[in-house]
């Protein structure tokens, strides 16, 4: 099919940096990529959650002129670089950009100015309120930026599904391209971690925190696991159709086989449910849309990032969706780059090149409720299928594979 | 029933079988089309929280004294009205709680919880840290309001939510539309809602785009938008699905297209090139051409830039018809829904092309002569034909979307 | 040409900070370089963040419709503008 969508170029910032290397090396080494959270003044408490994998202090002038930088906040500052780096990977070649889109996922938005902006309205008065701030902080802005700078007048979506956001970003990026209503899709996810962010997600429970011999630190499927490590960044990849690609001998990175989401309506606002078999149906559902079936998955990069119920049910659900068939490698690596940020896409591209994926080196025992063991090393070369189940319902997969 | 996927279909086989709404005329689509077509302003004082210190003193408010309970005692204003308008919609659309358990939801908003963040922030300045609720914060995301009803409905289909600011209602519409034609769902509720909030009330005020008075769209003395809140909701269906239930069809989503003038962060294309290419490419993929459209229900929000490219949008498409489509825009009535505005004026625009007539505007203020377009103003104007409708909606970021409804009778424009 | 060289430095310093002008010193403007378009090239964004900048600075309240071309020209422009308001707000104090 020749408008079956590949990824040609991408572009990943994250707490390793901005080099395809350093995630690489990352996810070799196990380690999570934590980095002390600066406190705030406003801790309701001794932080019980001190780290966040965040992304260090970069210069991202090879692919963001300061000029254009001065009124973006960071979440437009990392798209639009990673956004270059994917244009710049892919070398499309002059095109329509009238039939270009852009699909960005976030979860939480632009924080910092938002949270900037409410200070300002209720500690100095309205009309304190700044325009910068109120423009930028809108939750589509990072999408705005990326078409701006790229002259992509095509649909422009953001996609706010929280931990499935990148995923669905990226299939309906696909969709565009499959569907031809678009030559060319930047497909991706940006969020920032602020530190009443991360103070607000440890409040509820949500983020690593470790215990008397036990580091802080995300255990996915593990029996000891408590948390999250949230992340921050921002990654972008580039979709065309196969034929285009193959036209000007562009290198694939991946080609986009299915996608599917469902929801699990037993969920709650700020945690998951217990639907397996309603997951599990709709993940069987996108196998089969992508003509693989599930004894045909090479791999699976799964979204368990440590979260207790998130988790389980991932665990759960791949378990059924595997029922009477042994489980194919699983890595989850989540547990070294954080949720939020689009980590997740990088790291699935990384596992089609081949990358080799440690133990996390901060893991105990499995939990035997799903009895996985983390796969090390690389996954054998075939279909990967990539997973992210969101708290408060939503779920969607990948099915995806380097020809 | 199962689910299995279905094969994907033609377009214009997206049909829309129930619609539910809470806006500043109240909680259902009863007291929206009664307000419409009154031409009413639902403006008033803003009192939702003080309004003391803003730049202007008005918003269209959704009356909370007619709201009933909320299902959760984290639910957010966006939540209620979300899923008191998709509880109407399914209920009209007379679904059934397996054919809700195989719907997906697509939703749009641009703040979600935000005016209940803002609480949660004076509890943390005011009260200390110890003192602040996080509970308020429980569904302060952007697809709270989304995934409220997906919970509440049942649905294990396909949910996702959209975020692009006053283009999210309409975005959700097309992303519905888009998952039907794929055969991944036979039904999904589409629709947004926002809830009015401090930082958007200030915001647009520190962008000197609110007026303080009534926003007049396309007028000539049109000096800045005003801000109003509530949710659209419109049940959509293939057309198949609905046959094979006996279900009323109300109008068909024929054609659903959308761009971004990749110019400038908050100010629009000025000529509205982007816009006139949504427009186009709505009316093409509805096998319609422009001499088809029987009237616009316009994005018009009243500020000065935006209905003039907004206007010259219209003109590049229509040519010299524009003069004769009757526009209208329901802003002019209820305010700017903001991420909402989209899936309300949908749910208005279908009202429209069901009774052959389109609400007017209030007869307020003089002609803006450099617009030429024949507004709808002060009577509701029958139609001599109501059979295909235009719906725009044009975002900060430079996002533009456009729907094409049309009647279910006229299967053939041509 | 008269005007306070305090007013139009105070105003350049807010033009870097406020609007981000990283690669500029307040000194490097000239007070009658074009801030927007050419020149300097802000926008309308960064017009209305100058205004908050300016009431906060100065503490005054500047309407929309005064925010125009000719008082927003320059940094001189902007100077004596703001000069003759505060020199009305002076003598009506108490009222």
């Amino acid at each position: 099919m020749s408008a079956e969508p590949v990824v040609t170029g991408a572009g990943a910032i994250g707490a390793w940096g901005v080099e395809r290397r350093a995630l690489h090396g990352a996810l070799a080494a196990g380690h999570p990529l934590a980095r002390r959270v600066e406190g705030t003044p406003d801790a309701a408490t001794v932080p019980a959650a001190a780290c966040a994998a965040l992304v260090p202090v970069l210069d991202l002038s090879p692919w963001l002129a300061p000029a254009h930088a001065r009124r973006m906040a960071m979440t437009s500052r990392w798209s639009v670089a990673a956004a270059r780096m994917a244009v710049e990977e892919a070398r499309p070649g002059p095109r329509d950009g009238g039939r270009t889109a852009v699909v960005m996922a976030t979860a939480f938005g632009s924080v910092w100015f938002t949270e900037r902006l409410v200070r300002q309205v209720l500690d100095e008065g309205p009309q304190a309120a700044q325009p910068f701030y109120f423009s930028e902080c809108v939750a589509n802005a990072a999408a705005g930026q990326v078409a701006i700078a790229e002259g992509a007048r095509g649909a422009n979506v953001t996609i706010a599904q929280r931990e499935a956001g990148p995923l669905i970003a990226l299939s309906q990026a696909a969709a565009e391209v499959r569907e031809e209503r678009a030559e060319a899709a930047l497909a991706g996810a940006v969020d920032e971690m602020s530190p009443l962010l991360h103070r607000l997600l440890d409040r509820y429970r949500a983020l690593a925190r470790g215990a008397a011999g036990r580091a802080e630190a995300p255990r996915p499927f593990d029996l000891r696991r408590d948390g999250v490590l949230a992340g921050e960044g921002a990654a972008v990849l580039l979709v065309e159709p196969a034929a285009t690609a193959r036209a000007r001998g562009a290198r694939t990175l991946a080609r986009i086989r299915g996608t599917g989401s469902a929801f699990d309506p037993t969920a709650t606002e700020s945690d998951w449910g217990e639907g397996v078999e309603t997951l599990a149906a709709a993940l069987h559902r996108t196998l089969r849309r992508a003509g693989v079936a599930p004894e045909e998955i090479a791999g699976i990069v799964s979204g368990a990032s440590g979260a207790r119920r998130g988790d389980a049910l991932e665990g759960k659900v791949l378990r059924s969706a595997w029922s009477g068939r042994t489980l194919p490698p699983i890595v989850a690596p989540k547990a070294v780059v954080g949720e939020y940020g689009g980590g997740i896409l990088a790291c699935a591209l990384a596992a089609l090149d081949g990358a080799s994926f440690g133990r996390p080196t901060q893991l105990t025992e499995h939990d035997p409720q799903m009895g996985i063991d983390l796969h090390t090393g690389s996954i054998p070369h075939g279909p990967i299928l990539v997973s992210a189940l969101a708290a408060g319902g939503a779920a969607a997969w990948v099915v995806m594979d380097r020809p | 029933m199962s689910g299995a996927d279905r094969a994907p279909l033609p377009p214009g086989s997206i049909v829309i079988t129930g619609l539910g709404a809470v806006t500043p005329f109240g909680w259902g689509v009863a007291p929206l089309w009664e307000g419409a077509r009154s031409g009413r302003c639902a403006v008033g004082a803003l009192d939702r929280f003080d309004p003391a210190g803003h730049r202007t003193r008005i918003a269209a408010q959704v009356p909370l004294d007619a709201a009933p309970a909320p299902r959760s005692r984290r639910a957010t204003l966006a939540d209620r009205f979300a899923v008191a308008a998709a509880g109407e919609a399914v209920a009209s659309a007379g679904l059934d709680a397996s054919a809700l358990a195989h719907a997906g939801v697509a939703f749009g908003s641009s703040t979600g919880g935000l005016i209940e963040s803002e609480s949660y922030f004076e509890d943390l300045l005011r009260r200390g840290p110890r003192r602040a609720r996080p509970g308020l914060l429980a569904s302060q995301q952007f697809d709270g309001p989304g995934d409220a009803v997906a919970r509440a409905l049942g649905c294990t289909g396909p949910v996702l939510t959209v975020t692009a600011a006053c283009v999210s209602g309409a975005a959700a519409i097309e992303a519905a539309a888009r998952i039907l034609l794929r055969g991944e769902a036979d039904t999904v509720v589409a629709g947004a809602s926002d809830a009015l909030c401090r930082v958007t009330y200030s915001g647009f005020n520190s962008l000197r785009a609110v007026d303080e008075k009534p926003s007049r769209p396309f007028r000539k003395d049109r000096a800045g938008l005003t801000l109003g809140e509530g949710a659209g909701v419109l049940v959509l269906e293939s057309a198949r699905h609905a046959r094979e239930r006996g279900a009323r069809v109300l109008a068909v989503l024929a054609g659903a297209a959308s761009t971004c003038d990749a110019h400038h962060m908050t100010a629009p294309h000025a000529a509205g090139a982007g816009a006139a290419v949504a427009v186009t490419r709505a009316l093409t993929e509805a096998a319609c051409d422009p001499a088809d459209v029987d009237f616009i229900n316009a994005h018009g929000t009243g500020t000065p830039h935006n209905d003039a490219a907004e206007a010259a949008a219209i003109a590049r498409v229509f040519g010299g018809l524009a003069r004769s489509i009757p526009v209208t825009s329901t802003k002019a009535l209820i305010g700017h829904l903001l991420g909402s505005a989209g899936a309300v004026e949908a749910v208005v625009t279908v009202l429209c092309l069901a009774r052959g007539e389109v609400h007017p505007m209030p007869d307020d203020g003089e002609r803006d002569l450099s617009i030429a377009l024949d507004l709808v103003l002060g009577l509701p104007r029958r139609l001599p034909r109501a059979r295909v409708a235009l719906s725009t909606s044009l975002a900060f970021g430079g996002a533009n979307a456009a729907l094409v409804l049309r009647r279910p009778e006229s299967a053939h424009v041509r | 040409m008269s005007g306070d060289p305090a007013t139009a430095l105070k105003i350049k310093t807010l033009l870097v900070e406020k609007l981000h002008l990283d690669a500029l010193t307040p000194e490097q403007i000239a007070d009658d370089m074009p801030l927007f378009g050419e020149g300097l090239g802000l926008d309308s964004v960064d017009a209305l963040e100058l205004v908050v900048a300016l009431e906060k600075e100065f503490s005054i309240r500047i309407q929309s419709y005064e925010v125009g071309r000719e008082a927003f020209a320059t940094v001189a422009t902007l100077s004596r503008y703001l000069e003759g308001r505060l020199a009305s707000a002076d003598s009506h104090v108490g009222s």
